[in-house]
């Protein structure tokens, strides 16, 4: 009795609510930095005053729940109208007929906004299903102070003079590793694409098999256990996120690293005083090179009853002025071709060379599952990290508990 | 008046058992359904498969050790944490100087919320950055960072050690509380006996602890087997799935890798493991007590 | 010279001495949050074990940083609340259990042992169904319901351990002078049982300050975060962590309950002592 009491008063609440709020577009926003909340909040606000009537509700997720919150709330039926997704799960979305198709809403103009190696990832069967709200591409850090006392003229440009610049930083003191390394939590597979591309591989070979076990693989694999057991890198690589690895290249104890525009970034207001260059990520034997492209994307539930409203927040966060604003404090690569030309990005000699790799750039591939296959890959590396066994056995057992997912036998 | 006599403990309850059966019965029955659905990656059921979800836990290799390593998880904490708590409770108990100081510095992780726990051991175990690896070699412990993270040899004895540092207060606080029920004119009476310190203990005050030490075991071991944070967010199972426990591989199933209908069978698998264990303890215990 | 002062003395270095390896430990994570707090932005990196200059302005501006405020009050609504709901439950629970004998006694025990037993993290899904189901969404009032329910089971347990020795025959005694036994209880059970209640609802309030899994799924908005949320999101996946930040908020969420923890500790004891485990 006492349920149905409480859910009387819910329902009632509930159409008091519906009547009042016939506009209210619900966005759950993942959180990139302490900046990201507030960014949303002033959006919301604007629009809210431009379209009197409209109520945006923001709702700020940290990344690391994110996937977890989603499925709660989809599972639940109570998901917002919007969501920024990470553009490697979205495929899943489409699948389930979870994010609703924005062509119909989309015209010539609004398309012609983004650089189309952005919005194309979003792109399934000619149907968009998301808007890339964030973009990075991964390039080479390296430390010029370190550089300079090493004797280094300039940064390696293949894996071979890879080795020997961590050769001679790593000579420098015993705090100083050449290359950071990351090990731990996610993206530690990405980590291992960058070699593993360097030496030709492919993550999804033409029969559609796992290429992880290929010659590549091995070749990628041992390259870096090289590198790890002649203590070229930090130490405790199996218990370094990526973050922790930026961490110490900011405090001037690493020679190289790759990662995202978003260092720079943080170099700047943190220890503006760091000497340091931004480079390709190195090539392999055959000239080979990869960095890896990362977009995130907001999508449109299929089961908002606000599309319309949603649409029109979209576009509203989508013109020029608050991308820019967006993208310069979060660190990202600019999405449109306006933002891109505004001096502040066009200028910027970081965001210049990460612009610059963009035609080599990979994006992780539109399987679904993918969440599934990159824990099996860390697993896999974790494993070679630590030294326990040979590298084959390992990555051709996670080829085989890969293969299944991607529909190979 | 006989009448409202009869129904008026189950009055009584009511709203408690109310309360409580909603928080367990619900999301059991929810949890049910899932676990004999087929669920797709974000918690929607498709249908039932019977017994399917079951049948891929237990063709899974990685649960098998993850459940050993839960079972070494559960006994090491529960464990560590009863050896420990009782002589720092028979400690407290005694009269001595600052006692009250002392009281408060055991009970203080208690106060720290175990995420918040967990984070500042992750920042502290951190090999190049951590205040553990520089306090150790300034008491000339160790003479270089050791990357306690970065193996599961050393990542899952210090996860292990957290857990029984934060279990200790709550086990403690059990304790002194059945220290403080033993009359103090039975002591007497053994003194007056010349019974040695010893002999205090092992007929005296071990006996009369015997309840409190089963309800921290069985406590203990519950919250223990279900306790997620401490070894999520210093190594998140990792690396290569050394430190990985039940729950955080139920975690990774359901809410990483979208197999939301495994992560509800072996939830209740869990469940009733639990159900199982308690109530073979509780068995045990009682029987012994008896005896 | 070894009269019973010295012997005393004796008697208490060897106890801290015992007991220095825990302390230390207990003590560790403490240290570390209070120095990673204070630290320069610049130094905390480094695993210094003091700041070249205490930076006391970092809680100030964490303190803004992340709504701290908001948030500190929907910990302090709900910790409260959720206490009561507790107890307003749990004392005639465990009144029920101590002072009648009915059928049905023992299977009331070993259930309120299994609300326990699912983990939170997977209880939150079924939980978080039901909490739509009734419409209660990102309502703090969900966050009461739920964590008063999930103390019931340590709260019974607690204060029937402690009502065991209120003896029955001061209620007894006022039955005979004519009291009902509702007049009984409220006038001389509840003024002895306060004690207990008052630890027991410190239990409460921690647990239910410190609650973070189920606090996520429910709340969404900004407005209605609770501490624990704001400082998590703080560390949980942003590309870059501001450490000295995290730890000022989990020093200024925290000391305070470690504080009336230690004026609490007597009462703690005291409020359990006697009562044995049946």
């Amino acid at each position: 009795m006492t349920i149905n009491k409480l859910r009387l008063g819910a329902a009632a609440l509930a159409l008091t609510a519906a009547t009042a709020q016939a506009d209210t577009v619900r966005v759950t926003v993942a959180e990139y930095s302490s900046l990201t909340g507030p960014y949303f909040e002033d959006a919301a606000a604007a629009f809210e005053e431009a379209n009197p009537g409209t109520d945006i509700q923001i709702e700020v997720v940290p990344w690391d729940v994110m996937l977890q919150k989603l499925t709660t709330d989809i599972s639940a039926g109570a998901n917002a109208d919007l969501s920024i997704i990470g553009t490697r799960w979205l495929v899943d979305f489409v699948d389930e007929g979870i994010a609703a198709p924005l062509d119909d809403f989309m015209d010539d103009e609004f398309t012609g906004r983004f650089i189309d190696v952005f919005l194309s990832p979003s792109v399934f069967d000619g149907q968009t299903f998301g808007l890339p709200i964030a973009a990075s591409a991964r390039a080479m850090y390296y430390n010029a102070d370190l550089f300079e006392q090493a004797g280094l003229e300039s940064a390696p440009d293949t894996w071979e003079e890879l080795v020997e610049a961590a050769r001679a930083i790593d000579a420098l003191g015993d705090d100083i590793a050449g290359f950071g390394m990351q090990g731990a939590q996610i993206e530690t597979d990405v980590y291992f694409y960058y070699a593993f591309w360097a030496f030709g591989g492919e993550l999804v070979q033409e029969d559609g098999t796992s290429g992880l076990n290929t010659e590549a693989g091995i070749q990628a694999a041992q390259l870096y256990l090289d590198l790890l057991n002649e203590g070229l890198t930090q130490e405790g690589v199996t218990s370094m996120t990526r973050e922790d690895v930026q961490n110490l290249f900011k405090e001037g104890r690493v020679g190289m690293m790759i990662t995202a525009p978003f260092l720079a970034t943080q170099i700047r207001n943190e220890v503006p005083d760091l000497n340091f260059g931004v480079a390709a990520i190195p090539a392999g034997p055959d000239g080979d090179r990869g960095t890896y492209g990362v977009t995130d994307s907001i999508i449109m539930f299929e089961n908002s009853q606000n599309k319309d409203t949603a649409w029109a927040f979209l576009d509203f966060i989508f013109t020029t002025e608050w991308r820019a604003r967006f993208t310069g404090g979060e660190g990202f690569l600019p999405v449109q071709t306006a933002v891109a030309a505004m001096p502040e990005f066009a200028d910027d000699p970081v965001l210049a060379e990460f612009a610059a790799l963009l035609p080599e750039a990979r994006f992780a591939p539109v399987i679904a599952g993918w969440e599934e296959i990159a824990e099996r890959t860390s697993v896999a590396l974790q494993t070679i990290y630590l030294g326990q066994g040979d590298i084959e056995e390992p990555l051709t057992a996670a080829a085989a508990d890969i293969n299944p997912i991607l529909g190979a036998n | 008046m006989r009448r409202y006599d009869a129904i008026l403990p189950y009055l009584l309850l009511a709203p408690g058992l109310f309360l409580a059966a909603m928080i367990i019965l619900m999301p059991l029955w929810q949890l049910s359904v899932l676990s004999f659905s087929d669920v797709n990656r974000f918690g929607v059921p498709r249908g039932l498969t019977g017994w399917d979800n079951y049948a891929r836990i237990f063709a899974d290799p990685d649960f098998y050790r993850a459940f050993w390593r839960t079972v070494v998880w559960t006994v090491g904490i529960v464990g560590g944490t009863i050896l420990v708590a009782f002589p720092v409770a028979l400690i407290l108990n005694e009269d001595f100087a600052g006692r009250g100081v002392a009281r408060v510095i055991v009970m203080l992780p208690w106060a720290m919320s175990l995420t918040m726990m967990a984070i500042v051991w992750r920042w502290a175990l951190s090999g190049e950055s951590g205040m553990l690896n520089s306090a150790l070699i300034w008491a000339g412990v160790i003479e270089r960072n050791v990357q306690w993270l970065a193996h599961g040899q050393t990542a899952f004895p210090m996860q292990i050690m957290i857990g029984i540092l934060v279990s200790v207060p709550f086990t403690v606080t059990i304790f002194l509380g059945g220290l403080a029920s033993i009359p103090d004119d039975l002591y007497e009476a053994a003194r007056l006996e010349s019974a040695s310190a010893w002999q205090c203990f092992a007929e005296l005050t071990w006996p009369l602890m015997r309840p409190f030490v089963n309800i921290a075991v069985v406590l203990n071991t519950i919250y223990v087997f279900n306790s997620f944070p401490i070894i999520w967010v210093t190594t998140q199972g990792g690396p290569a799935n050394s430190t990985d426990i039940l729950v955080t591989y139920l975690y990774r199933l359901g809410f990483r890798i979208g197999r939301m209908g495994e992560a509800a069978a072996l939830s209740l698998l869990m469940f009733l493991f639990l159900l199982a264990l308690t109530a073979v303890y509780v068995a045990l215990a009682t029987r012994k007590g008896r005896a | 010279m070894s009269g019973p002062g010295a012997r005393r003395l004796r008697k208490s270095a060897l106890c801290w001495l015992a007991l220095s390896p825990l302390l230390v430990l207990c003590l560790f994570p403490y240290a570390v949050m209070f120095i990673t707090a204070i630290k320069p932005a610049s130094e905390v990196l480094r695993p210094t074990w003091w700041p070249s200059e205490p930076a006391w302005h970092n809680i100030v501006d964490m303190w803004n940083a992340t709504g701290f405020g908001v948030a500190l009050f929907n910990s302090v609504k709900v910790a409260v609340l959720s206490t009561a709901v507790a107890l307003a439950v749990s004392v005639p629970f465990a009144y029920a259990l101590d002072r009648f004998r009915f059928t049905g006694e023992g299977a009331v025990r070993q259930f309120l042992l299994v609300t326990q037993m699912l983990s939170p993290i997977v209880l939150v899904i079924g939980l978080f169904r039901l909490i739509v189901w009734l419409g209660l969404v990102d309502t703090t009032w969900s966050l009461v319901a739920i964590y008063g329910a999930f103390n019931i089971a340590f709260t019974v347990w607690m204060l029937q351990s402690y009502f065991a020795t209120i003896p029955r025959e001061l209620e007894e005694a006022a039955w005979i002078e004519g009291a009902s036994r509702a007049r009984a209880v409220a006038q001389v059970f509840l003024p002895l049982a306060l004690p207990a209640m008052t630890v027991t609802a410190i239990f409460g309030f921690i647990n239910a300050w410190n609650e973070f899994v189920i606090a996520l799924t429910i709340l969404r908005s900004d407005s209605s975060h609770t501490l624990p949320i704001r400082i998590f999101s703080l560390v949980a996946g942003r590309y870059t962590v501001e450490w000295h930040h995290v730890m000022s908020a989990a020093l200024v969420a925290t000391v305070p309950v470690a504080i009336v923890f230690s004026w609490l500790q007597r009462y703690l004891v005291r409020g359990m002592s006697v009562g044995a485990v049946k």
